[in-house]
């Protein structure tokens, strides 16, 4: 009887034992687990951070301003007449007015890509006259150019002085806009540069930035550029067209002028 | 916790391929005044190395999914990468939106939440594995 009961007491102590044992090893397993899985998910941190930041620099870095298309301003703007800042002759039955600002790339590439056929299709026939609107709402850059080109329309070269800035158009407020620049866009416009710049801060360049901001918000023009037409001395309102599609703008026209 | 991710997930995929199409097809290009998605998508930061960012969210969802498909300890380190790198550049993002473009776009914004939800469920899920 007592012998049975020290094996069972026996046997119950090896169980007991090996139970712990086995506990001991899964904690073990567990830890080593865990302490896997941590790593894993500190690497797989670190490998995120490594890509987002990559992916960051590349993205502050990246979208390289497009280099200044060829500085030689073209010329499709040669002989037209100009009177307070408006292209064309002044009888047009039609005033077109672009909205621009002259920081703004898309305004660029209108005055590269569509701008010569409209001055050559609509202006140069007698059928429209352009006008426009230096908004300035990119940057410090914009209002500066803003200023200085009202300057130039002082001296009736607004329009060349635009053609001369868009060919030189630098990367959005990377503060290329300084007097040196403006000079040599001046220079380039055919614009007597101390002249324009001495008139950046004018009541005149003042009232230009306002009535270009007053019109814009009467329009609801949301952004640059933007086409408006009106027919003789009626309502201002935004031409239906694509300002970088010249036959977009020609059909739009063309729909205006049959009223 | 997986169909959370997956959930999750999904409408951030729907996001990034509404972002994705406005970008590709959105009219014509414009400098646009009005402050929001418009200025967000048209800048510069729009694009990495030339890919739209909405399609890389796109992509950035949809491999996201695709390790959701399968369950195990290396699919569930694949989700929690994907979406913590996915995080980090959201953040990166959105700092542009405040600190330099000076524009909020509501979408690009509720896809850094979601991303954010997916960063912290699928570490979740790392650790809390049987």
């Amino acid at each position: 009887m007592r012998q049975k009961e020290i094996v069972v007491s026996k046997q119950a102590t090896l169980e007991h034992r090996r139970a712990s044992r086995q506990a001991a090893e899964r904690a073990h397993t567990a830890r080593e687990r865990r302490g896997r899985r941590l790593r894993r998910l500190a690497a797989a941190v670190a490998a995120a951070a490594v890509l987002a930041t990559a992916a960051a620099i590349i993205s502050s870095s990246g979208g390289s301003p497009a280099a200044p298309a060829a500085a030689v301003p073209s010329t499709p703007l040669a002989g037209l007449p100009e009177r307070d800042g408006v292209l064309g002759d002044p009888r047009a039955p039609l005033t077109v007015t672009e909205y621009v600002d002259l920081q703004c790339p898309v305004c660029a590439q209108a005055a590269r890509e569509s701008l010569p056929s409209l001055v050559r299709d609509h202006v140069r026939t007698g059928r429209v006259k352009l006008a426009v609107r230096t908004l300035h709402f990119l940057g410090p850059d914009s209002v500066r150019a803003a200023r200085v080109a009202a300057g130039a329309e002082r001296q009736g070269r607004l329009w060349a002085f635009l053609d001369a800035f868009y060919a030189r158009q630098g990367a959005e407020n990377s503060g290329y806009v300084t007097d040196a620049f403006l000079r040599e866009v001046a220079r380039t416009a055919g614009v007597d540069a101390d002249a324009a710049l001495g008139q950046a801060d004018s009541a005149f360049a003042t009232k230009r930035l306002e009535q270009a901001n007053a019109a814009a918000a009467a329009l609801g023009v949301e952004g640059t550029p933007t086409l408006t037409v009106r027919r003789g001395d009626g309502p201002e309102h935004v031409l239906d067209a694509n300002p970088l599609d010249p036959a977009s703008v020609s059909a739009a026209l063309a729909r205006e002028a049959r009223g | 916790m997986r169909a959370a991710c997956g959930a999750v997930a999904l409408i951030g995929l729907a996001i990034a391929g509404y972002l994705t199409a406005v970008r590709l097809t959105g009219g014509a290009p414009v400098c646009a005044i009005a402050h929001g998605c418009d200025v967000v998508q048209q800048s510069r930061y729009a694009e990495v190395a030339g890919v739209p960012v909405a399609l890389l969210g796109l992509a950035g969802y949809g491999a996201i999914l695709a390790s959701l498909a399968r369950d195990g300890e290396g699919w569930r380190t694949a989700t929690a990468f994907l979406s913590l790198a996915g995080l980090g550049f959201s953040a990166w993002l959105t700092y542009v939106e405040i600190a330099i473009l000076d524009a909020i776009c509501i979408w690009c914004v509720a896809s850094a939440a979601c991303m954010a939800a997916l960063a912290a469920l699928s570490v979740r899920r790392v650790l809390a594995q049987p």
